[in-house]
């Protein structure tokens, strides 16, 4: 059997059928007899053992088209995304409890949601394929599931409890997913466990016909847009720990590590650390534009007809159609260009970031004091600012962390997720170490303000120039003669956020407004 | 100029009716009656949102419940839909978990399977009274958590909690089994003149029990040395 030449012809109908999606041409793969698909980063690999496997009972071009329109459902209908994925994943994992369970349950809810998809929407040969395929365990009960949804004759004929209440899951409600997987999972539960079970006995694992659905389905730009995603659905921390602590060696064998943009092997992935920064990549700050000065140099800038008399240097020949005509041809209009004045560009940042144990631990629950430092950093390095990290807790007993000016996001965010605990105090020496290390750098602090040495901290603040954002959580005396001691300095703003979980808005909103216009004070 | 979407023209897309478009068709027009009943139950039972749990409320109420019932063609899993509806405030105008409880103790009572199973893990409200008359021949697996008075006035049949049961369970019971995998509350068995009650975890406390045999893990506790039959 050719298959290789069966894709080529039958490719551009299938393609037509899923109205065109973005997706390289399948190829060939040697492949084992039992798993018709892989798919690895968008790249459908169809295997050419199994299509022979099945020439005796259907047509090539069946066969083939079968796999593609199973393949392609799942990029154009369920999951969908890496986010849809995870989030399945999790609701599944709240059933089963183990890592190896929900995969396997998130898998089979895809494959009947995205079959069933096809089945309903589209011309297909899935429901002959299915019926053509040697199935046992849940394999079964799904082609009995599928003979009872669609309507095709599989001759399984199987119609116990379990396909009744299987059967009445709405599999095609996006919106009701989350739930439906859910029942999905807790009415195959015990067969997945007795699946599991035989194949430990035989020490052999079980295989999808139609291939796992696994993370290598996804590139590192849908992983990483995925998690920003899920962290900011995820209901608590701990949830999204718990997901990424699952998936973290698939992660790592894809070779996504937690650093964003700077993504490649070496760090180990920390799920508390991908967390907020998932989170904070979901807001943006905005620095204030520094006074612009004209620079003398002139640039076009728009277009005029061109005119007799006019330099014809100055016609802009692409949108001229390469002529030179009055009324025609474009002239390019000049105007003085402008550019930032004294300082140009956006300040570094020292962003100071109390870690004592009145503090939230970010490693337990959401410390919206670390995503507001996460937020703050993120809006200095996407500038093109550098960022220096000072968390503290006793920092005499040297329970501190110091991070010098630099350029690294995970870096920062490793020193800004740092807890210590126990008491709080500030070593001036520290904070003034790192601020000669750069010119003139904007200070960030955030703190419940319950500082041993506040007194010092009102002084040091009163004698320096630098703009300081300071954020407090709640009210307390402390705060209060924190605003009362620095409420004669227009370059310090302090912001008193009321309630916790507003702060990342807060915190945001209110920055924002320092830094576009004159500090307010509150 | 060449139309850019072209190729789209001739791909219209092919929806076929499916059987799963019936199931779940039929299954919204059932719970859709269910719901009916119930809400014609809350009207009359509860009309000022109030209801007072006595024994002559439960009796009239339950009554009125296979009224609202009798007509009605479902399944165990019709049931099941029910109680997660309950949980959603867009398909209940109100909740009142006694009348609730009795409304579905009664679909389990005249459904057509003998052994009907309840997954209500994912249930948050707890609900009463469920078990209520389970009469003999039925059998009634609930894997999750309930609220008060579950398995009263058992009439035969069989109720397994898979989970626990708050205070007087089984209250009333007059023969059949009810067996609760973890905790119960007060008033276990209170008024209970037959049947045994079965607990594999902890009972918080025992009412004024009359007759039939309770059980603690492996450990009878009533009638015992200790306990003995109360006589109203």
């Amino acid at each position: 059997m050719e298959v290789k030449k069966t894709i080529e012809n039958i490719w551009p109908k299938v393609r037509k059928k899923h109205l065109f999606p973005q997706i390289p041409v399948p190829e060939v793969v040697e492949g084992e007899e039992a798993v018709a698909l892989e798919i690895k980063s968008k790249q459908l690999r169809i295997s050419k053992a199994f299509c022979e496997k099945l020439t005796h009972t259907m047509k090539n071009e069946d066969i083939v088209e079968a796999i593609l329109d199973h393949g392609i459902s799942h990029y154009m209908y369920c999951p969908w995304d890496f986010h849809t994925y995870l989030t399945l994943y999790n609701e599944a994992k709240k059933v089963v409890k183990k890592k190896d369970l929900a995969q396997r349950a998130t898998s089979s809810f895809v494959d009947v949601v995205s079959d069933t998809y096809c089945v309903r929407d589209k011309e297909t040969k899935i429901p002959e394929l299915y019926k053509n395929i040697r199935t046992t365990g849940l394999n079964e009960v799904l082609t009995s599931l599928y003979e009872r949804i669609w309507g095709f004759d599989m001759g399984r004929g199987r119609g116990d409890e379990r396909i009744s209440r299987l059967s009445r899951i709405p599999y095609l409600e996006r919106k009701r997913w989350r739930e439906s997987v859910k029942k999905f999972t807790t009415i195959i539960q015990d067969i997945l466990e007795e699946d599991l079970e035989d194949e430990q006995q035989e020490n052999q694992r079980g295989q999808n016909p139609m291939g796992e659905h696994s993370l290598s389905d996804y590139s590192l730009e849908e992983i990483d847009q995925g998690l920003r995603e899920f962290a900011g659905s995820v209901q608590d921390l701990q949830q999204f720990k718990e997901t990424l602590e699952d998936l973290k060696e698939e992660l790592e064998e894809q070779g996504y590590a937690s650093g964003g943009m700077g993504r490649g092997t070496g760090n180990p992935i920390d799920a508390d650390l991908l967390y907020y920064m998932k989170i904070a990549e979901s807001y943006t700050l905005p620095i204030r534009s520094l006074p612009i000065e004209k620079t003398g140099d002139l640039y076009p800038y728009s277009h005029a007809p061109w005119e007799v008399g006019k330099p014809v240097s100055h016609i802009d020949v692409w949108t001229s159609f390469g002529k030179i005509m009055p009324g025609i041809s474009q002239l390019w209009k000049r105007k003085e260009g402008e550019t930032y004045g004294e300082l140009e560009g956006t300040p570094d940042c020292l962003i100071v970031i109390d870690s004592s144990g009145s503090m939230v631990n970010p490693r337990e629950r959401l410390s919206h004091a670390v995503l507001g430092a996460a937020c703050a950093c993120n809006a200095y390095l996407k500038n093109g600012a550098r960022v220096a990290v000072y968390n503290f807790s006793d920092a005499f007993r040297d329970n501190k962390v110091i991070m010098d000016f630099n350029y690294e996001k995970e870096r920062a965010y490793r020193s800004i997720c740092k807890y210590f605990g126990g008491g709080t105090a500030l070593d001036l020496d520290d904070i003034l170490y790192l601020l000669v290390r750069a010119d003139n750098p904007d200070i960030f602090i955030i703190t419940d303000m319950q500082i041993t040495n506040l007194e010092t901290l009102i002084g040091f603040f009163n004698q320096i120039q630098n703009r300081v954002t300071a954020v407090h959580l709640g009210h307390n005396v402390h705060s209060s003669r924190f605003k009362e001691g620095t409420n004669k300095r227009s370059n310090i703003s302090v912001f008193n956020v009321k309630n916790k979980v507003d702060i990342p808005k807060i915190v945001l909103g209110q920055i924002n407004e320092y830094l576009l216009s004159s500090p307010t004070r509150h | 100029m060449k139309n850019p979407f072209e190729a789209f023209h001739n791909i219209g897309v092919r929806r076929r009716e499916i059987p799963l478009d019936t199931i779940l068709k039929s299954k919204e027009e059932t719970l859709a009656r269910i719901l009916r009943g119930y809400e014609d139950l809350l009207r009359n039972e509860a009309k000022d949102l109030v209801w007072l749990m006595q024994y002559s409320t439960v009796i009239k109420a339950y009554g009125m419940a296979e009224k609202r019932i009798e007509e009605l063609e479902y399944t165990a899993e019709d049931i099941e839909e029910f109680c997660y509806a309950l949980d959603r405030s867009d398909q209940i105008p109100y909740l009142i978990t006694g009348p609730a409880g009795v409304y579905i103790s009664a679909l389990c009572n005249y459904a057509p399977e003998e052994e009907i199973t309840l997954n209500l893990r994912d249930v948050n409200v707890k609900i009463n009274l469920l078990g209520y008359r389970l009469p003999p021949n039925k059998k009634l697996v609930v894997n999750g958590n309930l609220g008060d008075f579950s398995g009263i006035g058992l009439d035969g049949g069989e109720l397994i909690v898979e989970g626990s049961c708050k205070n007087y369970t089984g209250a009333g019971m007059k023969r059949g089994l009810l067996t609760v995998r973890h905790n119960l509350g007060f008033n276990t068995g209170h008024g209970m003149t037959g049947g045994e009650i079965h607990v594999g975890g902890r009972i918080k406390g025992l009412g004024k029990i009359v007759g039939g045999k309770i059980f603690e893990g492996d450990q009878l506790i009533f009638p015992n040395e200790g306990v003995k039959p109360y006589y109203f």
